[in-house]
């Protein structure tokens, strides 16, 4: 075993960090307090991601054929890491290159590749993902919004919600129902948000403006090539982009950096001196570095080839775990951050208190390793 | 031992069910982060509820318990100084009752505001000032659930209070624990409504056992607080009030995350009131050092 990262790890990092320092606006820590979603950080993405793309760093870790370098999953991991520490310069943009982009390249038609890898490698595109519907969150295999089939068209009626970025965003990955089979009954159609009978409505939340909305789609006209995959495969498909996702957002990173930044204020105002407060520290920081290491040897077999399942979970929620804890420990010790006092912790603490729920909620995370990984036999139905 | 409320006490809670019943649908249509009331504020302290505790038939229980059901409205007015701690300071102190723990004056301040009174609680005296406008900069974008303002800057030229300052600190304890019972009990009746009504996997989601053990959990701490809160009010010991803060406080901590957890999305929409408790809850988590605050003043108070 060998802890250490490479040289070529470590320059990439300090490439990163430079290009950060560098570019990002003076102002940047109280700018970035809006949501990644908000108008004014989505219109910065668009400039920073072209800076991104012209040196190289927007998807390093794409194939070398579709504009990229063909770089590691350690080296995807950093960039994610020095990214979502600086607050998400990139926006919305992230979840283009985690894994929207990596799931066209895997199941997207020549023609779908070529509409939209090219403005994604380039900085240009945002999407969104209408996964979750009023009655269908956790149990998302019950939605109900419908592509009716009408020759070389679908006609999709339903309702989305949550959707983060839909107010601003082009495209829509859209997850509908093409037949009543429960997980085998569900398909996936790339819809342009300006098509008609779409519309948005933004919801006012705890964690800034802009983030999540209702998208309402009305008799929406798709053609039959804007279907991803077959028709059914969607189950199948969103698998593999829920793994891209969920190991796309380095929360442990930011968590650290949070409570490094918070125990540095304290020090500063004296107030790093009982045994409460440091106690309260430690332990947050044991549970950020759980999480790192528990992501890093998913990383590790990533890196290796191998397949990775139900562990994915663990990792997930030890991130949870972590989030929570230094989430608690700065409201309690450094109440300030959550008024204007620190920008930079304000931020961490709205993206931090959706970590159990945003992209798949904690409990269900819980029933998967019960299952999958404990193999304990399941509840009776 | 009685544990029963009083007649007078049945009477002052079902006269405030009465008077706040008018408020129950409040719009949270824009209303933000707070949802303070100055309609509210005044009905209420017209109609002498926040002076219960000069009545020493009627005591600090009774204004605990004023407190704690008010609490449990969307609504938010600064009841628990007033009613806990001024009946120790005099009845003409201009409200709202702000109080700064002494040397922690950068925390934000729960509904300070020009003309406000704030109370400066320090290890050994107790001094009050008037805020001004210059000496107040409100915060309206805090992610707490109060109106809450930030000092700017402390007069030297204060009233002083000769009154010990573990007095004051503890019924701080006390209107800390009697307001978090409140809360907690609110967000735990509006999480039981949610995961009864809301429905996946073909069930409600209160059928999961999951769920059901940890808002249990939630009912005994909810009611643990308001029992320790409701008996320091009557011993007025500060052991008695040390434990109740720290009940309370860690209480908070522990249900604040499950209740928003089990709302999903929902719980993190500004069109549903349960960040309207949560958001308070975590605003009174970091009162008098928090948890460690209290855990060393019950450990000294107990066994010295
Ligand atoms: C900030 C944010 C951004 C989001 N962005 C998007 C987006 O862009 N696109 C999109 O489609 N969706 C998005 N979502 C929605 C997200 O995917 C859902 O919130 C998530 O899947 C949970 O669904 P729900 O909110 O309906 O909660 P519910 O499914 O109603 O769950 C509520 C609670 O019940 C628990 N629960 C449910 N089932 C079980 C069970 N079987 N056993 C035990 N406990 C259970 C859950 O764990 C949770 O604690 C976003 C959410 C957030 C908070």
């Amino acid at each position: 075993m060998d802890f250490a990262w490479t040289e070529q790890e470590t320059a990439f990092r300090d490439r990163l960090r430079a290009l950060l320092a560098d570019t990002l606006p003076d102002d940047w820590e109280r700018f970035s307090q809006h949501g990644p979603a908000s108008p004014a950080l989505t219109k910065y993405a668009e400039s920073f991601c072209g800076t991104l793309a012209e040196q190289g760093l927007l998807i390093p870790h794409w194939p070398v054929e579709l504009g990229g370098q063909g770089l590691d999953p350690w080296h995807q991991t950093i960039l994610a890491e020095e990214m979502w520490i600086a607050g998400e310069p990139r926006g919305g943009q992230y979840m283009n290159v985690n894994w929207i982009g990596p799931t066209l390249i895997r199941y997207g038609s020549p023609d779908q590749q070529a509409r939209y890898l090219p403005p994604i490698a380039e900085g240009k595109a945002l999407w969104c993902q209408g996964f979750s519907e009023p009655g269908s969150g956790s149990d998302l295999a019950s939605l109900r919004t419908r592509a009716e089939r009408d020759g070389d068209t679908y006609r999709v009626n339903g309702q989305k919600i949550w959707t983060s970025y839909a107010g601003l965003a082009d495209t829509c990955f859209l997850v509908c129902r093409t037949s009543d089979d429960r997980k085998r009954g569900i398909s996936i159609l790339l819809v342009p948000m300006d098509t008609p009978g779409i519309t948005v409505r933004q919801i006012p939340s705890l964690i800034g403006e802009g983030d999540i909305h209702e998208v309402f789609f009305d008799d929406v006209t798709v053609p039959v090539t804007a279907r991803l995959g077959d028709e059914g495969q969607a189950w199948e498909i969103i698998g593999y982009s829920l793994t891209n996702e969920r190991l796309g957002i380095p929360r442990y990173a930011l968590a650290r950096a949070a409570l490094d930044r918070a125990v540095a204020v304290l020090k500063e105002q004296g107030e790093f001196d009982g045994e409460a407060v440091k106690i309260e520290a430690a332990h947050a920081a044991a549970l950020t570095e759980a999480a790192r290491m528990a992501s890093y040897a998913i990383v590790d077999r990533r890196a290796k080839g191998e397949a990775i399942g139900a562990e994915s979970s663990s990792a997930r929620f030890a991130t949870v775990m972590a989030e929570r804890r230094v989430c608690e420990f700065i409201v309690e010790y450094l109440p300030e951050a959550l008024a204007d006092a620190h920008p930079y912790l304000k931020m961490h603490h709205q993206r931090g208190i959706v970590a159990g729920i945003a992209a798949g909620a904690a409990e269900i995370q819980l029933n998967i390793i019960a299952t999958d990984v404990l193999k304990l036999p399941r509840e009776p139905r | 031992m009685d544990l029963a409320l009083t007649d007078d006490q049945v009477a002052i809670l079902d006269a405030i069910d009465t008077l706040t019943r008018p408020y129950a649908g409040a719009s949270l249509h824009e209303a933000g982060f707070s949802l303070p009331d100055a309609q509210l504020d005044r009905d209420l302290a017209e109609g002498g509820f926040l002076d219960i505790g000069f009545d020493p038939d009627l005591g600090a229980v009774s204004a605990a318990l004023v407190v704690e059901r008010l609490a449990r409205l969307p609504q938010t007015v600064e009841a628990a100084a007033s009613a806990l701690i001024r009946p120790l300071l005099g009845d003409d102190l201009p409200r709202p009752l702000c109080l700064v723990e002494e040397g922690r004056t950068t925390r934000p301040v729960r509904f300070l505001r020009e003309g406000a009174t704030v109370l400066i609680v320090g290890p050994s005296s107790v001094s009050a000032f008037t805020a001004t406008a210059a000496q107040v900069r409100a915060e309206p974008e805090a992610l707490y659930g109060y109106p809450m303002a930030t000092l700017l800057d402390v007069p030297t030229d204060r009233t002083p209070h000769a009154i010990p300052a573990d007095e004051v600190l503890t019924r701080w304890r006390i209107a800390l624990a009697a307001e978090a019972a409140g809360l907690l009990a609110a967000a735990l009746d509006s999480t039981v409504a949610h995961v009864t009504d809301r429905q996946q996997f073909g069930r409600p989601l209160a059928t999961f056992q999951a769920l059901r053990h940890r808002l249990a959990e939630a009912q005994v701490r909810a009611n643990g607080v308001r029992w320790l809160a409701l008996k320091a009010a009557a011993t007025l010991g500060p052991g008695d009030a040390a434990l109740a803060a720290l009940h309370a406080q860690e209480s908070a901590r522990a249900t604040v995350y499950d209740f928003h957890q089990f709302f999903g999305a929902m719980g993190v929409t500004l069109e549903h009131p349960l960040h309207l408790w949560t958001y308070r809850l975590k605003a009174l988590i970091g009162d008098l050092r928090g948890r460690g605050g209290q855990a060393l003043a019950a450990a000294e108070a107990l066994w010295g």
